[in-house]
């Protein structure tokens, strides 16, 4: 119980530890308490904010729009990269698109999607499916090229008709792959949207963070932080549960990926 | 397939984008907002003879190249601090794994008023939010490092600095090299985001110009510089990886890069 404990503060320490100097040092006169204003403070407007239902309307808006961006992608872009793959022609077709197109920094089309899309949600999501197809496909399509050969020959040679390979064979071997990209995409798409809320929108967390900056209560800043934190986190233990229950004979757990 | 038949597929979805762009455009059928290709090269030449395209890739490029640098060097410093000592590590390891996937871009309002509206906001905010992916890559890949390695070095006597410096960095440089080339990623859009919210000069000035004045030509023009920037620091990357990784079989195969 106490080697627990112990344990546990050891592994977590920092968190409260940095709490208490931030606490101390606005508390005390050190810093401009405007500019970093004190945990508690964070704290109260983060449990009002949280209570009057603002910050939960935000995060609703930023979370549903990732999402959907997110999931699109996803439907679109796992299939695409098996076809990509197990096809020689859409592989020199599309090929350069997505390895030539991987470093362009895509956050520059934004203006056109906001022409062509308008303000609002449609935009948004058009953009973050967008930022996520890229690793998506790019990671899958590894995955569904590194399927051993002899794999899909044996069960030819057992006689399994295309379909069945497709969802015996190349699927299950394919999907730690496609989780890994899924891990990837999915931070990608709260991080897109959060910016372009901030470039210009009236509603989701990144117009929130962008007002309260504007109006220099830096206290809901912080709270829309936290929150953000929070919900990328849920997300990615979702997913994380998602993969132990569909790629359960794969038991190590991928480390926190970059 | 034959070589050339290869080719022709590879290049044919970008030219036949290209060419429909230009004679939808000429047609009238496309939405003004979409300049054809032939104004945007026509654009780009008078921004560039009048000088301001080079005053706008200087700054960016400056921007983001100390920012990159700064995210970096603090990145793998503080990713080999942690990868070898537990107490450092145990520090960072809660507080990254909050941040990891908050978006950076967030804290904008605070650097805004931190350090004005100038390259010092917009470098800082690159610089951290370059920090997160390098110290991921660093602190695993010097964690991942195979213990047989080190022991047998060891064994034969080599000293600890030895040991770091011709063990355990070339055994963690592939999987640090892919942190850095997502904190380079990173680095654009988020150098993006600042220019368009709170700055008075580069590449992202100039798209918005372009947008606000209807100069769509002078839109694209922005955004193909933008897009070619974040290309070619890229390949950069990739050359000095292949120089410094130069004998490395494994872990040099990096997914997305041909």
């Amino acid at each position: 119980m106490i080697a627990k404990a112990r344990a546990l503060l050891v592994r977590w320490y920092s968190i409260p530890l940095l709490l208490l100097v931030w606490l101390v040092s606005v508390e005390g006169g050190l810093t401009e308490s405007r500019l970093l204003p004190s945990p508690l403070r964070v704290w109260a407007v983060l449990v009002e904010d949280v209570g009057n239902g603002t910050l939960v309307y935000h995060a609703y808006v930023t979370i549903t729009r990732a999402l959907t961006g997110f999931v699109l992608a996803a439907v679109v872009g796992i299939p695409f990269a098996a076809l990509m793959a197990r096809s020689a022609t859409w592989r020199n077709l599309f090929e350069p698109i997505f390895f030539l197109g991987y470093p362009i920094p895509k956050i520059a089309l934004y203006p056109i999607f906001v022409y062509a899309f308008g303000i609002g949600a449609p935009s948004k999501i058009a953009f973050t499916f967008l930022e996520c197809l890229y690793p998506i496909v790019v990671t899958c399509y590894f995955g569904f090229r590194a399927i051993q050969t002899r794999l899909i020959w044996t069960a030819q040679n057992f006689g399994a008709s295309r379909i069945t390979v497709l969802r015996r064979v190349v699927l299950p071997s394919a999907l730690p792959s496609v989780f890994s990209g899924l891990r990837v995409a999915l931070p990608i798409s709260i991080i897109v949207v959060v910016i372009t809320e901030m470039i210009g929108d009236s509603i989701g967390l990144g117009y929130y963070i962008e007002v309260s900056g504007i109006r220099f209560t830096f206290e809901n800043v912080y709270a829309a932080i936290v929150v953000i934190g929070v919900c990328g986190f849920l997300l990615d233990r979702l997913l994380m549960l998602f993969r132990r229950r569909i790629v359960y004979w794969q038991k190590g757990e991928s480390p926190l990926r970059a | 397939m034959s070589r050339t038949r290869v080719l022709m597929l590879n290049w044919l979805v970008p030219v036949a984008a290209v060419v429909a762009w230009e004679g939808f455009g000429r047609a009238g059928i496309l939405p003004q907002y979409l300049a054809t290709p032939s104004l945007i090269v026509g654009a780009l030449w008078e921004v560039a003879q009048t000088g301001e395209l080079a005053l706008a890739l200087g700054v960016s490029l400056y921007r983001v190249a100390l920012g990159f640098v700064m995210g970096t060097v603090t990145g793998v410093l503080a990713g080999l601090g942690a990868g070898l000592m537990p107490g450092l590590r145990n520090f960072f390891d809660p507080i990254v794994a909050f941040l990891f996937s908050v978006p950076k871009i967030a804290f904008l309002p605070v650097f805004l008023l931190l350090f004005g509206l100038g390259h010092a906001s917009t470098i800082s905010i690159i610089a951290f939010s370059g920090f997160f992916p390098v110290f991921v890559a660093c602190r695993h890949s010097i964690m991942s490092v195979n213990p047989v390695l080190i022991w047998t070095a060891r064994n034969m006597g080599t000293p600890p600095r030895t040991v770091f410096f011709r063990v355990i960095i070339p055994a963690a440089a592939p999987q640090l090299f892919a942190g850095i080339r997502i904190g380079l990623a990173h680095a654009f859009v988020v150098l993006f985001a600042a220019e368009l919210i709170g700055s008075k000069a580069g590449i992202g000035v100039l798209i918005s110009y372009g947008e606000e004045w209807a100069r769509y030509d002078l839109m694209f023009a922005g955004i193909a510089c933008f897009a070619f920037l974040g290309f070619m620091s890229d390949r950069i990357l990739i050359a000095v990886r292949r120089r410094v990784l130069r004998g490395h079989i494994i872990g040099t195969e990096e997914q997305g890069v041909r």
